[in-house]
């Protein structure tokens, strides 16, 4: 990885060589003009141009620096600002995959949920078909109801049965004693008259 | 019967058409089961065959077509491979009669000898009974098999003993649960019932004759019962009459489903009851009663259907499905067929 930014700087610097090369010119190009403004036996106006063209490109390499001073800060700042951004998408990363496995287990929940309630409606619907606890309940105790009715009813029935069998019997017996009394009394009546 | 009728057809053909180049087109996958780790799917076809697929390499992404086709093939048995089950270290597989054990580790290493075969007594020794049904009582580390012979038999996996048979069963059986809690094994078979046994005493506690039931009866299908799950109080049954919810504590249906066609195996899956049968799909339905998808797959009609649930590796839970088709659908997602492995 270093080999290569060696590589792709020097390349970079290669291409750029003609602002680099601008810069390093002017300045070689002032430092002559300085020596030769120094040794110059000139007229005075030739040195005062001169002078004035030496502080135009001193004001140009002070510009030049200037700027570059601010692009390289520029630089620094942007990436501050890359480093901040990525790190914050790193942790919406991390929010993200945690925000994923939550819902995945409220899925899995959701399921179980789902699966009991349909086991409940399926059960619901067994159960709906048969008839209600309290009206079989009602018709129990109506069905009761009317047996012991019919029981009593029964009973009764017996009862007049018995009671009717007995007064029957009563009757019967009084006649055949009646019969008997009245067999022996003609008996006896008939004797008499003989 | 239908079931009988295949097997002899299939024994009979299955010298000639195993040695043709299109032996893909007769092929029918009967059973299927993933590995304890999660990553392997073992499934039995007609031919006897079973094949090991790589699912870790079949789902990675970058899989490739040679992915799909099995790590492993080799014959286990003479007729076709009706039942796999698998344990913690081995795969049993029911084929001709018989029972094999593979270990999981040795045929990840492309060994195929088996760790042991066995045999039920059956009462008749002229004809061998077909083993329609497998699984394992957990409480008691027995085997449970339903076979041709009307009877289930129970084996101690530890010592291989042939403990009990279950007899009640008038016609073959098709399918068998375990309600572990309860103690019980159910059993559904070609003579329409629904059998709950108590795997102590060995005796039948409750007999549910589905077809007797108007609601779920479907008389131009037949009474047989070919598919049954259960889970806690719930149990899934279908076959000939329509695949139908029942509460076990009451002994009552408590949903229909109007799927056409007889179902071969049914799963609880979540909220959600997923069935494979005749018809080209899979269904999803809700314990009320109402289907809510029907998603397309490569056979026509399907005989089995199996979740890996066993991994906690999220890319291996899928849903495979196998049918009268060399190639076994998988679904990664429910909603759709991600891809076919084939056989």
């Amino acid at each position: 990885m270093g080999a290569v930014t060696d590589d792709e700087v020097i390349r970079k610097r290669l291409l750029i060589d003609g602002d680099g090369a601008g810069d390093d010119r002017r300045i070689n190009v002032l430092l002559k003009s300085f020596t030769k403004w120094c040794n110059s036996t000139g007229s005075p106006e030739e040195g005062f141009t001169q002078y004035q063209r030496m502080l135009g490109t001193l004001a140009q390499c002070e510009f030049s620096m200037g700027k570059t001073l601010l692009v390289y800060d520029m630089n620094l700042r942007e990436m501050e600002n890359y480093e901040k951004i990525y790190t914050d998408i790193e942790q919406n990363i991390t929010s993200a995959h945690d925000k994923i496995s939550e819902c995945k287990k409220e899925i899995q929940r959701a399921k179980r949920i789902r699966k009991n309630r349909q086991e409940y409606d399926a059960l619901a619907k067994v159960i709906q078909q048969h008839p209600d606890r309290h009206e079989t309940l009602k018709q129990l105790e109506a069905l009761d109801k009317e047996l012991q009715q019919l029981s009593h009813i029964k009973e009764n029935v017996e009862d007049k049965l018995e009671l009717r069998k007995k007064q029957f019997h009563v009757l019967l017996s009084t006649i055949q004693e009646l019969q008997q009394t009245l067999e022996s009394k003609s008996g006896d009546c008939g004797d008499q008259v003989m | 019967l239908q079931r009988k009728l295949r097997s002899i057809w299939s024994i009979s053909l299955l010298i000639l058409l195993s040695r043709y180049k299109d032996r893909h087109l007769h092929m029918s996958v009967f059973s299927q089961s993933f590995s304890p780790c999660g990553r392997f799917l073992a499934a039995g076809n007609n031919y006897g065959e079973i094949a090991v697929f790589s699912l870790s390499s079949a789902l990675s992404p970058d899989a490739t077509d040679l992915s799909q086709t099995p790590i492993l093939t080799f014959t286990a048995h003479e007729g076709p491979v009706f039942s796999l089950f698998s344990t913690d270290s081995h795969l049993l597989s029911a084929g001709n009669g018989e029972i094999s054990a593979w270990s999981w580790a040795e045929l990840i290493k492309r060994n195929t000898k088996a760790a042991w075969t066995r045999r039920p007594n059956y009462k008749s020794s002229l004809e061998i009974p077909e083993i329609n049904a497998m699984t394992v009582n957990p409480t008691e580390n027995s085997l449970v098999i339903g076979g041709g012979d009307n009877n289930i038999h129970i084996m101690d996996l530890e010592s291989g003993v042939f403990k009990s048979v279950l007899q009640g069963h008038t016609d073959y059986i098709h399918c068998l649960s375990v309600r572990e809690r309860e103690g019980e094994i159910l059993s559904g078979g070609e003579d329409g019932a629904v059998r709950i046994w108590d795997h102590r005493t060995g005796q039948s506690v409750h007999c549910i004759e589905v077809y007797k039931y108007e609601e779920c009866a479907r008389p131009q299908y037949g009474k047989w019962i070919s598919c049954l799950t259960t889970e806690s109080d719930w149990m899934l049954c279908g076959g000939g009459p329509s695949l139908s919810l029942w509460h076990l504590r009451s002994m009552s249906p408590t949903s229909i489903f109007p799927l056409s066609g007889c179902q071969r195996q049914a799963n609880f899956y979540q909220d959600m009851i997923l069935s494979v049968g005749e018809g080209q799909c899979v269904s999803h339905c809700l314990l009320g009663g109402e289907v809510k998808a029907q998603i397309p797959c490569t056979p026509h009609s399907l005989n089995t259907l199996a979740l890996n649930l066993n991994s906690t590796d999220n890319r291996v839970r899928v849903l495979t499905v196998g049918g009268s088709s060399h190639q076994i659908d998988v679904f990664t997602n429910l909603s759709y067929r991600t891809f076919s492995l084939s056989f």
